[in-house]
């Protein structure tokens, strides 16, 4: 019996070993995640990877209002496109400083900023991260990929329209890389995805692709309407153009204000946008309601949360003897200020100084970290039209205006003093219909000897103060560096100084020169 | 694995009927008990002795024969005997003992060895040898005995243990030495819990041995899994007579040291000078928030063990409890623990079953999150009770963002508590094959369950929740994982018949796979804060998630152990891994490892000839793996995003996918390493010790680093891409000074000194300077986002990268305004009216400006010596030991003073109260990069002290004993504890505490 057993163990063990050598197999595939493989099996997919492009700029990550960010190497809170974004555009420049010492920042606020800088990384990266996703999604997307996997016409033709919405997306970030660096790389859907480093591409290439990219999908996108809110049309493609052509001459070299006035009359005349009567409602949690605004970056107080964007503004603008509450917000962050430069800019009467809290600040910013130092201003807010909170303290309900009819009105009469065509009569009609919105009336009109450039690039910080356009329209009027305008903390010193001219030009990050080596490095860094 | 089926075949062969055979029994002369192991030849046939010590030698000639046993540590023996054609004639032995610690039986990967044969760097340390006193987690067991074992832990009761076996030698994957329990290997760092070490499932009073595998030809038989060293973890079996023993003991702890902060004369004479706006504020109190959060942690332990043996069984089972209070308010842990060890053997022990099983149910509690930093933070004039607030607890008026919470209402209105239930377990079942003698198959099946629950709950009404307009928070997490492994292998174990000496040789295949989830919850905005953890009320927002990882890996292994009379060893493994988390160009991965050792003492011209009784010269060589990194990085993936994250498209809200950079090639970060070591032997084997000097190369590295901007999907991608080294020496000596017999005294002290250098060599394929590859780590408290540490080629991991603080004579930091700008922004030299950056920091670079580029790397958090010392002494009926750690060389960031030692912190909504070093650096603002908060921490402990008395009572041994944990430390360092974390981040960690012991330990 016992032998029996033995031999039964013996064949036991024998067997136990063939059985197991047996099994080799080590592939695991993932079960909480989406791969690459299935993901298209659901025709969601599609609108939900557009919905990716889109959020690239409103949120950090995958989870809101943080978590597994887009992009590495910093702060997730700060890795935020539109953060990142106004930041580089508004606190080298007269209109704005930021209390905080987080390392790298107050270079922002002094134009000391070198190639480690980790906000010019980020926004390098940020800008980068949109081009792959669109450049990836356009892969995924086209004709071939779509009748293999058997999609329906509708779907098909849907597609196609997100198409168009992606390569405005990836336009709209290209604008941004040329205006901030200059010479980058191009990267397209034609480029395979992999780690070759691209070449580098100089800016005129950049822009003569991103100008004929406008152009081919202008007519592709749809026209503005309840569907598209927050979304790529017709009219945002034209003043996307219209931005680059005013500014083709700091870009290529040759100016194209022809081109530019054209595309803002494409705009203007599209018809389907109005100033807002109240110009406050352009910053409100309700703003979604104003028909001035062309393109929008949503915010959700639910749905769509982040530390950056208009959430990162609104709560960053509030400090000192602030009361959160009045601006439908759970506390302040104690940041942004103006400079004294800015503040002077407005005077009595205007009704966009309305929003200045003065009490217990200085005019002066005589210490950037003390948020006290400098006027504040609740331009931003989270309380609706009506004087409702938004529907969440901590996350803001206010969406972005990127683009405006009141920015298009602007560029119109710099387009026509700068030579571009149209008439000064309707530039003067364009600028007085914003000042009598501003003053209630027409007692802040001005007449048709006022209407120079000096005027236009100060109305221009007027109407569109800490909305992202101040370094752009500075460089565009030669104001940014050098010694002709000198606003508090210019250079890192107190009463300001001239800078360099290479600091018109963000560097490329340290990081990816290492990343890339076919890149070189703007000149001056 | 054909050559080693071919060789068992073929042994057997060699019997004829004209010759006798020859069996015996060998045994230890002293204690009579069997030895295992032993090598009894006649001429060229031999055997070894079971574990019965038992020995069958078949086919010897007939005629007069000389039959000789031979085992390291003792004498040789030899026995002549008559042989009988076709008979069977016995040769019974009794050894004597010559050098015991040569013949210890060592716990090595997949079997044992005797110490004296051990061809690496191996060191096992048993319960004698274990530090005493309140000890909750294993691993604390072994601290500072052990040369090269790092071992830092959380000071929480049973907090995370981490552990650095001959430096770290990864990054991104796991440092942490793989832990195999009876057998059965855990998951990377030991597993999941809610939040408290993994190891706390096995009660240190169960543990018979700790055996840390040091060296790769050690731990390369576990292969991908074995590049930080293994520790192999044995608990008790029944032993002896059947018996229950019984051990209690009771435990007070203090705390050691906390912030240094200001009292509330120097906190209102500071508002009132640098932030008179905020005086108005101020009250009247003299609150210390420390004496309201700290108090005397009381804990207890009881014990109770049946176990005893019988003749084909032992047994043990064993119940703990343990309850113990942390010296922070709000921490305690409870924890029940089972222990079953079975082992039964059949057909005349032919077979033998092991069962083992650990298993355990966790309560922690936790202090809320908050309280420690608001104790620092929170104005010392303030006071701690408000009638006028709801809470009845005071709090700084306005509830802005900008001011510090009274941690006393954190500590009583919040929550935050979890618990883990573990359950790890085998059956081991080894088969002495019939066909063959000392060829041995074993099975290993074997399971590790855990499920944890973690839940925190913020009340609406505290302060943290109403600055923030979070409306209260609740939060769970439940973490789940179960392990499953099935091992076999076979071992044969004989004396050579073509060659002299004896081989050891095994094989096997092993399978193990991993299911884990991890789904969380949290909900905020709470309709009512009456249901606390338990419930869901209505909440605006809630979001909950899913992740499940699943893993698995397949290995073959083999191994030759060659010992040539005890004198010449070699040992060759290899082991193939295929793992789930390789990318499919890489799914298998070998890992090979070979070793020599050369015992000199057993050479004729030393034998006998000097004091020296062992001197052992080995070198070894192998290739290690690390595969402890997150599943699926291969995959390219789409994420999923959740609620919060969706874009607004028109009208509607759409949730979001991603697709994700993947390395479809990722593979396992490989460590190559030579070891060369000496053990060495004197009197007798009463001073004994060894000297190691080893270098471990890690390549493969994986690191997170940039890719060329546009290509990928990511501004970074997971790569095997950099690489380490690891260079140390170190030394252990056991000595038995003083040798009094039962009644005199007597002396035994050992020392373990190591010394470790770690360099990154690489970081970034791409080229570009050490200082262009550089990645910032090292998140600490103060701004947002400040990375106080660096990785860099060249220097150490994590070392400190900090601006120069200038200094005046004394040392002291020069905080005056000396160096302003000129309008290019450049150094004039002379003031300028604002004390900044330039005022401060040493240009390094000489450009005139101070920025990124002068930040320089600092010192590193990494001891560079450890040294240990423990004393056992005994007299008569009486036994103290203490043991010392010292620690040389280590450098610790203190947070506290970096981010609450500047006035600046005074000008907030509402004041925070300043960390002292504010009074002599006088710094306005916060000077985060600063090099003044890199310090020296530098310190020798005394560890612990223990006095006992053993005596008999009712002719029942019975043990009494006190022992003193953290008795004292002296250190250079300024802040809360020198060991603080493995990182050398000092950021309101938890205080260390001085813990007294008393217990009794009975057996009857």
């Amino acid at each position: 019996m016992i032998i029996r057993i033995r031999k039964a163990l013996v064949a036991a063990v024998g067997l136990l070993l063939v059985a197991t050598t047996a099994c080799t197999n080590t592939t695991v595939q993932p079960k909480s995640t989406v791969t690459g493989a299935n993901v298209f099996n659901d025709p969601g997919a599609y609108e939900a990877f557009l919905a990716k492009l889109y959020a690239g700029l409103a949120v950090s990550g995958q989870q809101g209002p943080s978590g597994k960010p887009d992009i590495q190497g910093i702060d997730e809170g700060f890795s935020q496109y539109l953060r990142l974004y106004w930041e580089a555009e508004e606190l080298p420049t007269d209109e704005a400083v930021i209390a905080w010492n987080d390392v790298g920042l107050p270079n922002m606020n002094t134009m000391t900023w070198g190639a480690d800088n980790g906000f010019v990384r980020a926004m390098y990266y940020r800008i980068y991260f949109q081009v792959g996703m669109v450049n990836q999604f356009l892969r995924e997307t086209t004709d071939d990929k779509l009748d293999a996997r058997g999609v329906s016409a509708s779907l098909k033709a849907q597609v196609h329209q997100y198409r168009a919405e992606a390569r405005f997306l990836r336009a709209l970030s290209y604008w941004h890389a040329i205006d901030l660096f200059g010479n980058v790389p191009l990267v397209t859907e034609n480029d395979p995805l992999g780690s070759t480093p691209p070449k580098q591409s100089t800016r005129v290439d950049l822009y003569n692709y991103v100008v004929s990219e406008l152009k081919d999908i202008e007519g592709q996108l749809p026209a503005p309407g309840p569907d598209t809110y927050g979304r790529a049309t017709g009219p945002a493609a034209d003043m996307l153009l219209a931005k680059l052509y005013m500014n083709a001459e700091v870009y290529t070299g040759t100016a194209d204000y022809a081109d530019a006035m054209n595309s803002i009359q494409q705009v203007i005349n599209s018809g389907f946008y109005s100033l807002d009567p109240s110009f406050h409602h352009l910053f409100q949690a309700d703003n979604n309601t104003s028909p001035e605004i062309i393109f929008s970056i949503p915010q959700d107080g639910i749905h769509t949360q982040t530390y950056g964007g208009v959430n990162f503004l609104i709560h960053a603008e509030c400090g000192g003897s602030m009361d959160p509450s009045a601006y439908g917000i759970d506390g302040c962050w104690w940041g942004i200020r103006m400079r004294s430069q800015a503040y002077n800019h407005f005077s009595a009467g205007d009704g966009r100084a309305s929003f200045f809290y003065t009490s217990g600040q200085t005019v002066d910013v005589a210490d950037i970290p003390t948020f006290t130092d400098g006027i504040a201003a609740s331009k931003f807010t989270n309380m609706t039209s009506t004087g409702q909170a938004g529907s969440n303290p901590g996350f803001v309900d206010t969406d972005f205006p990127m683009f405006r009819l009141g920015d298009a009105y602007l560029m119109y009469a710099e387009a026509v003093l700068r030579g571009g065509g149209g008439t000064r009569a309707q530039a003067l009609q364009y600028v007085n219909a914003l000042r009598e919105r501003a003053f209630g009336g027409t007692s802040g009109d001005i007449t048709d000897t006022q209407l120079t450039l000096p005027f236009i690039l100060n109305e221009r910080e007027r109407e569109l103060l800490w909305e992202a356009h101040r370094r752009t329209d500075l460089i565009r009027f030669g104001e940014f560096t050098g010694g002709s305008y000198i606003w508090e903390w210019k250079g890192g010193v107190a009463a300001g100084t001239a800078t360099d001219a290479h600091l018109d030009l963000y560097p490329i990050p340290g990081s990816e020169l290492i990343a890339n080596p076919n890149l070189k490095q703007n000149p001056g860094y | 694995m054909a050559a080693l089926a071919v060789l068992l075949w073929w042994a057997p062969l060699a019997a004829q009927a004209s010759n006798g055979t020859i069996i015996g029994r060998v045994t230890d002369a002293s204690s009579h008990q069997a030895l295992e192991g032993v090598t009894v030849s006649v001429g060229d046939h031999g055997a070894l002795t079971t574990a019965e010590g038992r020995y069958i030698i078949v086919g010897v000639p007939a005629g007069t024969q000389t039959v000789r046993a031979t085992i390291i540590g003792y004498a040789d023996a030899t026995k002549t005997v008559t042989v009988t054609g076709g008979q069977t004639v016995t040769a019974d032995f009794q050894m004597t003992a010559q050098a015991v610690g040569l013949s210890k039986i060592v716990v090595v990967a997949y079997g044992q060895q005797r110490a004296g044969n051990i061809t690496g760097s191996v060191k096992q340390v048993t319960p004698t040898e274990f530090n005493k006193g309140r000890i909750v987690t294993p691993q604390q067991l072994i601290q500072a005995k052990v040369p090269g074992v790092q071992i830092v832990g959380s000071n929480e009761p049973g907090g995370g243990q981490e552990i650095r076996i001959r430096g770290a030698t990864s990054i991104n994957a796991s440092s942490d030495p793989l832990i195999v329990v009876d057998g059965m290997p855990l998951a990377s760092g030991g597993g999941i819990s809610d939040g408290r070490d993994p190891l706390n499932f096995i009660n240190p009073n169960d543990i018979a041995s700790i055996t840390v595998l040091k060296d790769a030809s050690a731990a390369a038989m576990y292969g991908a899994n074995s590049a930080n060293g293994v520790i192999l973890i044995q608990t008790k079996s029944g032993r002896q007579a059947p018996h229950i023993e019984y051990r209690g003991s009771v435990s007070a702890s203090t705390v050691t040291r906390l912030p240094d902060m200001l009292n509330a004369a120097q906190f209102k004479a500071a508002v009132q000078q640098y932030a008179p706006g905020n005086v108005s504020q101020l009250g009247t109190a003299n609150t210390n928030w420390f004496n309201h959060v700290d108090r005397a942690g009381i804990g207890q332990q009881h014990d109770l063990a049946v176990s005893g043996e019988g003749n084909s069984m032992d047994y043990r089972l064993s119940l703990g409890y343990l309850n113990q209070r942390g010296i922070i308010d709000g921490t305690d842990l409870q924890r029940l623990s089972l222990g079953l060890n079975y082992d039964q053997r059949f057909f005349d022990d032919h077979l033998d079953i092991r069962t083992n099983l650990h298993t355990s149910h966790e309560v922690d509690n936790y202090t809320p999150g908050g309280v420690i930093s608001n104790a620092a933070q929170m104005g010392p004039t303030q006071p701690v009770l408000d009638p006028n607030n709801p809470t009845g607890y005071y709090e700084w008026p306005g509830n802005t963002l900008q001011s510090a919470d009274n941690p006393v209402a954190a500590l009583r209105l919040a929550t935050d508590k979890g618990h883990t239930d573990r359950s790890v377990g085998n059956i081991q079942a080894e088969y002495d094959m019939p066909f063959l003698e000392s060829l041995k198959a074993h099975i290993n099946l074997g399971y590790d369950l855990t499920q944890a629950k973690r839940e925190t709950f913020s009340p609406s009404d505290l302060h943290s929740q109403l600055k923030t307009g979070g409306g209260g928070n609740v939060y769970w997490r439940t973490p789940s994982m179960l392990n499953t492994l099935l091992e076999t292998y076979l071992d044969y174990s004989a004396p050579l018949d073509v060659l002299p000496g004896k081989v050891d040789l095994t094989g096997g295949y092993s399978y193990s796979q991993s299911h884990a989830e991890y789904p969380w919850f949290s909900a905020s905005q709470l309709s009512t804060n009456l249901l606390g953890v338990n419930g869901v009320p209505g909440a605006q927002t809630s979001q909950n998630q899913q992740d499940i990882e699943d893993s698995r890996l397949i290995s073959f292994f083999g191994r030759l152990n060659y010992d040539l009379n005890d004198r010449y060893l070699l040992g060759l493994s290899v082991r193939r891994d295929g793992s789930s988390r390789f990318g499919p160009a890489n799914a298998w991965g070998v890992f090979p490892a070979v070793s020599a050792a050369w015992r000199i003492s057993e050479e004729p011209f030393m034998k006998g000839r000097t004091p020296l009784s062992n001197l052992k010269l080995r070198v070894s060589w192998g290739k290690t793996g690390n595969q402890s990194f997150a599943n699926y990085q291969q995959y390219s993936t789409y994420l999923v995003g959740d609620a919060q994250s969706q874009a607004q498209l028109g009208t509607q809200f759409v949730s979001t996918i991603r697709p994700s950079a993947a390395d479809p090639d990722i593979k396992w970060e490989t460590t190559k390493s030579w070891d060369v070591g000496l053990d060495y032997g004197i009197l007798n084997q009463r001073v004994t010790g060894s000297i190691d000097w080893y270098r471990k190369n890690t390549s493969g590295l994986i690191f997170t680093v940039p890719v060329a901007a546009g290509t990928n999907l990511s501004n970074y991608l997971t790569t095997n891409i950099g690489s380490m080294r690891n260079t140390g020496i170190e030394l252990g000596l056991d000595a038995d000074i003083l040798k009094g017999g039962a009644n005199g005294l007597s002396w035994n002290a050992s020392f373990t000194v190591s010394h470790n250098t770690n360099d990154l060599t690489s970081i970034n394929p791409y080229g570009g300077t050490a200082a262009q590859q550089q990645i910032l780590t090292g998140l600490v408290a103060g701004g947002v986002g400040t990375y106080i540490q660096v990785l860099q080629p060249g220097q150490p991991i994590n070392s400190f990268y900090v601006y120069q603080q200038k200094r005046d004579k004394n040392g002291k930091p020069i905080y005056s305004d000396n160096n302003g700008l000129d309008s290019l922004g450049h150094f004039t030299g002379k003031p300028d009216g604002v004390i900044n950056e330039q005022d401060l920091y040493v240009d390094q670079n000489g450009d005139g400006i101070i920025n990124q580029a002068d930040r320089r790397p600092f010192h590193d958090p990494a001891p560079k010596w450890i040294i240990g010392h423990t004393s056992n002494l005994t007299y008569r009926q009486w036994d103290l030991s203490f043991t010392l750690l010292a620690y040389l060389g280590n450098w610790v960031y203190n947070n506290v003073a970096s981010n609450l030692g500047n006035y600046q912190e005074l000008s907030r909504a509402s004041p925070y109260n300043l960390q002292a070093s504010v009074l002599y650096t006088g710094f306005a603002t916060p000077q985060y990069l600063s090099d003044y908060y890199v310090q020296n921490a530098s310190f020798l402990r005394m560890d612990n002290i223990t006095l006992g008395y053993d005596f008999t009572y009712h002719g029942q041994p019975l043990r009494v004993y006190g022992a003193l944990q953290s008795a004292f430390t002296i250190t250079g360092y300024k802040g809360v504890d020198p060991t603080a974390g493995i990182n050398g981040l000092d950021n309101n960690i938890y205080p260390r505490s001085r813990t007294f012991t008393g217990g009794v330990s009975v057996r009857f």
